[in-house]
């Protein structure tokens, strides 16, 4: 019995490289400790909106450990409208979004499940109008909306474990800590190139349903695009998406000429200057 | 007061500026336009590998100086930035290697920069709860993100999500 979990943890381990962010020691000892509680018997399924909004505000504090929010509560609070807004036109308009700028230079932005969305000072500051933040925040929300990230921790044995033990304990943020670990890794984790492309195509829509210009996202990539590959500010960022050259060509086949009529607004006025 | 007015504009002129002057190249052929809209008259057609210059930004669009006369060509028919260094037609084989390069095969080894965001630091960060409950308290609510669209005049459109290219309905 023993040995089949460790198996299974190793194996979670193998298919979910973010798994190597938790103590696997640690893991192996509270999964065979609760394993042994009565009620722990395996039952698939997805997770309720308060179980994956409890697994994405682990993940989000864990990113925060890393990198804390840029100390501008102006900032904070116009990243916080524009998301918000962005995220209204979406299939989960009513989840408690939350959006913030972490402290990095790197060029990149995270999505953790339950709607925490984070993006580095390094991004924003390549900004040039408020639609080209709506469409960087927009292909998060694709993320969560269609639970890209989510979906890799439900896959992993690890997390059907877990999902046992959210079952079992409701609010019970020990058991969550204990699932998901420290180290948020999971937010840059790789996911596979359909559903980057995917998300891009999702948040080109969501963005211009906001009345933005759609071309905001593309404009971004482009920007990013012709940074150098060697450049350590966008390792991360290249080694997890496709190249945007690549996402840019796969936007031009999905948008066609559809959005060359649509307008809207590019706001480049508004856009909040960081200090 | 004036000083600081000075310093805004200066601010202005300076990131209106980063866009303007820089060098693009067409990655497909297409037509340059009057104006930055598909329907506009065609000024000229402007083959791949077109060396242009950026003039400005609109939308989807950007204006450009060609050696064929300035107009405006759509944003996804143009790189951005200038030559990888020197030879001419190098930049078309750009895409195919840097897919194939460090995006393509898994082994990039991430860099430390200097206050970076790498794997190592992302896999050793530890939960913040102070951190979190502030990202939190900046949480706006859905009527308060209406209230913000509506003071800049954004509104809704009702618009499907775009089919995988390729897919059926293409
Ligand atoms: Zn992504």
């Amino acid at each position: 019995m023993n040995h089949l979990i460790l198996k299974s943890l190793i194996l979670a381990g193998l298919c979910l490289p973010a798994a190597q962010a938790f103590d696997l020691g640690q893991e192996l000892r509270n999964a065979a400790r609760d394993l042994k509680k009565p009620g722990a018997a395996s039952s698939l399924g997805g997770y309720s909106e308060t179980e994956e909004v409890a697994i994405g505000r682990q993940i989000a504090g864990n990113l925060l450990g890393a990198s804390p929010l840029v100390p501008d509560k102006k900032l904070q609070k116009y990243v916080n409208n524009v998301g918000r807004w962005v995220a209204s036109q979406s299939e989960r308009a009513d989840l408690e979004w939350h959006f913030g700028v972490i402290e990095s230079n790197d060029i990149n932005a995270f999505a953790a499940p339950g709607g925490y969305i984070f993006m580095t000072r390094g991004l924003y500051k390549q900004l040039k109008d408020e639609s080209e933040l709506a469409g960087v925040l927009a292909h998060e929300i694709a993320h969560v909306i269609k639970k890209h990230h989510l979906k890799i921790l439900q896959q992993s044995r690890m997390v059907d474990l877990g999902g046992k033990l959210l079952g079992k304990q409701a609010g019970g943020n020990d058991n969550i800590r204990n699932l998901i670990g420290s180290g948020a890794e999971i937010v840059s984790r790789s996911l596979d190139k359909g559903a980057e492309f995917e998300a891009d195509r999702t948040g080109i829509v969501l963005a211009a349903r906001a009345g933005y210009n759609a071309y905001g996202l593309p404009g971004v990539l482009q920007q990013i695009g012709h940074s150098s590959a060697d450049d350590s500010s966008v390792a991360l960022l290249f080694k997890t998406h496709p190249h945007p050259d690549e996402r840019l060509a796969k936007l031009d086949d999905a948008m066609d000429s559809r959005f060359d009529g649509t307008g809207g607004k590019t706001l480049a006025q508004r856009l909040y200057k960081i200090r | 007061m004036q000083f600081k007015q000075m310093i805004i504009v200066a601010a202005l002129l300076v990131s209106a500026s980063a866009q303007a002057g820089e060098s693009a190249t067409t990655i497909k052929a297409d037509s340059l336009k009057a104006k930055p809209f598909s329907d506009a008259k065609v000024i000229a057609s402007l083959p791949v590998a077109t060396r242009v210059e950026i003039l400005k930004k609109e939308g989807g669009w950007y204006q450009v100086k060609s050696p064929q006369g300035s107009g405006w060509v759509r944003m996804l028919s143009l790189r951005r930035g200038e030559a990888r260094t020197g030879s001419s037609g190098s930049e078309l084989t750009g895409l195919a290697s840097l897919a194939s390069g460090r995006a393509g095969t898994g082994k990039v080894v991430a860099t430390t920069g200097i206050r970076g965001l790498n794997e190592e630091e992302l896999r050793a960060a530890q939960f913040d709860e102070k951190q979190v409950a502030l990202a939190e308290s900046y949480t706006t609510t859905r009527a308060e993100a209406q209230k913000f669209a509506a003071s800049a005049r954004l509104t809704p459109v009702q618009m499907n999500y775009l089919p995988e290219p390729g897919g059926s309905s293409k």
